[in-house]
Formats: structure tokens, sequence, C-alpha cells
């Protein structure tokens, strides 16, 4: 289990994390999300004692990372699959990771199989891809077998092989008993992998829940219903205090009633129904919403801009 | 500490360009020795000196590119960002800097032992075989000047790593390592002699200090005696460690 508490990092004036706190529970993959610049990857520079934060701890079941003995066999942590030597061989680069917390050499051939890259293990890092980077970064991670895993957008530059493979491997990882934590911008990724979420914004917490009740809270719920007479439900629905958007010509969205009451409505009308659906919006929907107010960096909108044009 | 020094040494043989570095640092004075045994050796002036001198002279160079590679042994974690990846397999940053130092020092040091052993033996054989009798006996100074180029090497080598500790960029690093003792010392050291009418203050600058270590003739110019120098010059490198590693250890990573 980690547990974060108080945890602040300041660069200059600018506060990057803000009295953080969270816990990640072992036997899940936990999501840690947040808008460009919330603070996510400094906060997990933090857990990992490689930023010196201005108060606050993070503990690895109850040990704070400096004083892991052999983290790698505790803690695997992928922070940027970049951080590596040119240079160097794939092979070495493992080589030189295990040797630094006395792990056997067997176990570089071991990992360096499991993601895919024995064929290319003895070619230098410069003719690496980004995707292949982050396998070997996975690599790295797995050496230990460790209990807890901690990655920095980890799909980044996957293929959607890679992406999948990923995703099986952490939540293959969590049901093992571990603890997962992944930070991803790829919110369909995470809305297929991780059962929590711990989501940051302007390096505060904004959410830690699990993703169904963060969904739940944060996303839009409508009515979705398909009828040859759509429009004849209009004027019923209105006047129960429903709001309907046309989608098509014989679909409508209905917001504000449940399925049960539009359905009683159509049965009282005698209205054929081809479908009749309760609706929630996505992950994306509702981080969107939870953060809307966190943005670092906000973009404008193309056809919003203004200006004239020659 | 026995991991994080084989994991180090892993670190330091795997990059092709600390082979080149060496390479040269080997190739470069046995070269010039040898070539100087082979060719002076049947001149009538040729003496056990000239050929200690040669080997010497040449080594200090050798210890000025090792002190570039241990510049780039931590200079080069910092570029690529393995820095990262190290601290975080070994929170104890200290440790990390120690064996990553000793590393490099021992390997640069072997490495001048390696280079001062060859260019003697074949040296002198080579000079032997020109019609020069070449003995260490002739000369009082051959054997305390050929273990000072290395020690020089390895306190070189130790300053150089110290330079990366605190600049954390190579080239700034290699800049310094190569401008302060080959251009700012002469610089300084003339300024101040004028000033203070001292001749020999020069060579009190730390790295032509160092250097003196490796010198075959006799110093008397009131300069650093060549223990002096080794214990000057080793209190300046430890010096730029300890505040390069005072850094890097209070600094994120």
């Amino acid at each position: 289990m980690i547990s974060v508490g108080d945890l602040t990092k300041r660069f200059g004036s600018k506060v990057a994390v803000d009295h953080l706190a969270f816990v990640v529970r072992p036997g899940v993959v936990t999501g840690f999300l947040g808008p460009n610049g919330s603070g996510k990857s400094t906060t997990m520079r933090c857990m990992l004692a490689l930023d010196r934060p201005e108060s606050g701890f993070a503990l690895f079941d109850g040990t704070p990372y400096h004083d892991l003995k052999r983290p790698l066999h505790e803690v695997g942590a992928l922070l940027d699959a970049g951080y590596v030597h040119p240079g160097r061989s794939a092979r070495n680069h493992l080589r030189w990771l295990a040797a630094s917390n006395g792990i056997a050499r067997s176990r570089i051939d071991e990992v360096v199989e499991m993601v895919g890259l024995t064929s290319v293990a003895g070619a230098k890092l410069r003719s690496y891809s980004l995707g292949m980077r982050q396998r070997l970064g996975l690599a790295g991670v797995l050496l230990g077998d460790p209990h807890t895993i901690i990655l920095d957008e980890p799909a980044n530059g996957l293929d959607p092989e890679g992406i999948r493979w990923i995703r099986d491997v952490l939540t293959h990882l969590a049901r093992q008993g571990r603890t997962v934590l992944v930070s991803s911008h790829q919110l369909s990724e995470m809305a297929l992998m991780a059962e929590d979420l711990v989501v940051i914004g302007q390096g505060r917490l904004i959410e830690q829940s699990t993703v169904s009740a963060f969904v739940d809270r944060y996303a839009d719920r409508w009515v979705r219903v398909k009828s040859p007479t759509a429009e004849a439900l209009v004027g019923s629905v209105t006047a129960a205090g429903g709001e309907v958007t046309t989608v098509a010509s014989n679909t409508l969205d209905i917001r504000g009633l449940d399925c049960v009451a539009v359905g009683e409505m159509a049965a009282q009308q005698q209205l054929v129904l081809h479908e009749l659906s309760a609706q929630t919006g996505s992950l994306e929907d509702a981080f969107l919403k939870a953060t809307a107010g966190a943005q670092e960096y906000t973009s404008v909108q193309l056809g919003s801009q203004t200006g004239s044009t020659p | 500490m026995i991991n994080l020094l084989r994991s180090e040494w892993i670190k330091l043989r795997t990059v092709r360009m600390n082979w080149v570095l060496a390479i040269i640092a080997i190739g470069f004075p046995l070269v010039v020795t040898l070539l100087t045994a082979y060719f002076e050796g049947d001149e009538d002036g040729f003496k056990t000196s000239d050929l200690v001198a040669t080997l010497t002279g040449t080594t200090v160079v050798s210890a000025l590119l090792c002190g570039v590679i241990a510049a780039a042994s931590i200079t080069s974690e910092f570029g690529f960002g393995t820095i990262r990846p190290t601290f975080a397999a070994t929170p104890k940053r200290m440790n990390v800097i120690l064996a990553k130092g000793l590393v490099v020092v021992a390997a640069t040091m072997v490495l001048a032992t390696v280079v001062v052993l060859i260019g003697w033996f074949v040296g002198s054989a080579l000079a032997t075989g020109q019609g020069t009798d070449v003995d260490l006996g002739d000369v009082p100074t051959a054997v305390p000047a050929m273990i000072g180029v290395v020690v020089l090497t390895g306190l070189m080598s130790l300053a150089g790593y110290g330079l990366g500790l605190i600049t954390r960029s190579t080239p700034v690093a290699v800049a310094v390592l190569i401008v302060w003792p080959l251009i700012a010392e002469g610089l300084v050291g003339a300024l101040l002699s004028v000033v203070s009418g001292n001749d020999n203050i020069g060579s009190w600058m730390p790295f032509q200090a160092g250097i003196r270590m490796a010198i075959v003739d006799e110093f008397g110019d009131g300069g650093p005696t060549r223990l002096q120098s080794g214990f000057y010059f080793g209190a300046v490198a430890l010096a730029l460690t300890a505040i390069g590693s005072w850094f890097v250890n209070r600094r994120d990573a």
C-alpha cells in the first residue's frame, strides 16, 4: 500500500504539489489523473525521493522510499522511458540496474523475454523507438519482482497491441495483489484498466474514489429513446420536467427523467419503442468536468478564434 | 557497496566513448615513448631520465583525458536522465556518488599504471636494444615521478568527477577541466607573479602543483615538493568532489 500525506513541493514561487494526500490500495490498478501541469510527475518524483518535497511523506507499506534497503525489490518505477544512455544496449542497461540491487543476471533474460525484446536486447538504445523504450522501462520495473509498481504514462508511444499488452500486464500484476499506480492521459485505457482513481488538479487532490463512483458523480446521465414516433413523446417529457435533445429523426436523448418514467410515458401513449436505455458519460467526460476549474493550460477552440483572415 | 561498485563498473565500461578516450589515453604516451626509445635510443646523449621524462610527460596528457572520462561519467547521467533511475535504484545518493568516484578513480589509476609499466619496460628494452643502457637506479626521481603520474591521474579523475558533480554538464565540465590547467592557471600565475614579485607562485596553482608530481627533474625552485604537490592537489580535487556531492545530494535529481 502507498500512503501519501501532506505532500508539498514548490519550484520557486510555483506550488507544484499542494498538501496532497491519498492512499493506493493493493490488488487493483489505481489511475493517477490530472491535466497537464497538475503535478502528477512531480508527485511521483517526490514519492521516489528524487525531488525533495517541502513537507509531507510518501510511505510504501509504512516505509519511506529513502529507507528501502533494496528498492527495486520493493518498488518498480518507470517515470520516463527516455532515461537511458543511447550508446548502451538494452541488456547492459538492465545489467547495471540489476547489479545495483543485487539481482541475478538470469533475471535480466527473463524480463527481457517478458516484454518481448529478446531479439533486440543487444542493440544500442539509440535505435529503439519510444514504444521499445517503454517496453524496456517496464522490464526494468519488473527486474526486482516488486510488490509496488509506479508508472508515469507507460502507454506513450505504444502501438495498439502494445497498449493492450501493457493493460493486460498491469491488471495481471494487480490481481496478484500488487499495488499499481499508473498515470495516463489515455482515459479510455484507464477506464478499461483502473478500478480506483486519484484525480489531482493544480497540485491538489480533486477526488479519490473508484472509477465507477467518479463517473457517477461527475459524468452526465440521460435516457436514450428510439421510436418511429419519437416526436410524440416530446410534449409529455417536457411537461414532466425533462429536457429533450433530438439526436436523429427517431432518436431522443432525455435528461432529467429516468428510464422508468420515460417508459411509463411511452406506454401511456401506446408508442412503440425500439430502444430505451440509460446512458452515462465516459470517464473522459467526468474527468473534464471534475478538472474544469483546475486546468493549468487551456486551449482555444479553433472554431471560436477571432481575427481577420486575408 | 559491492553491488554499487559492480553497477558503476558496468556503466563505465558499456559506453563506447569511454573506451575511445581510454585507448587514446593509453596509446598516446606509449606511442610517443616507444618511438622515442627506438629512434633516440642510439643517440649518445640519451639517458634514463629522458625516457622517464617522455613517459611521465606524455602520461600527463592521459591524466587529463582520464579527468574527462571521470567528468563525463557523472555529467552523462544528468544529460541522459539516467541519474533518476540510478537514484531510484539507490536512494542513498552519497553511496552512489562514492561508488562511482571509487570506480572511475581506480579504473583510471589502473590505466595509468599499465601505461607506466609498459612504457618503462618496453621502452627500456627498446633503448637497450639501440645501445643505451637505462636503469632506474640512475635517476633517484624516476620512480617517484612514475608513481606521481599514476597518483596525478587518479587525482585528475577525482577533480574531473568533482567538476562534473558541480556543473552537471559535460561541455562545461570538460571546458573547465581543459581551460583551467592549460590556460587559466598560466594567466593567473603570471598575474600573481607580477603582483607579488614571486616567480614561483605559478607552481602553487592547483593543477600545476599536481603536474609537478610527474616531473622527473629535481625541483629546487621554491615550489611545493612532490609530496606537498600531491596533498595540495589532492585536497583541491577532494574539495571539488565534496562540494559537488553536497549539491547533488541536496538538489532535486
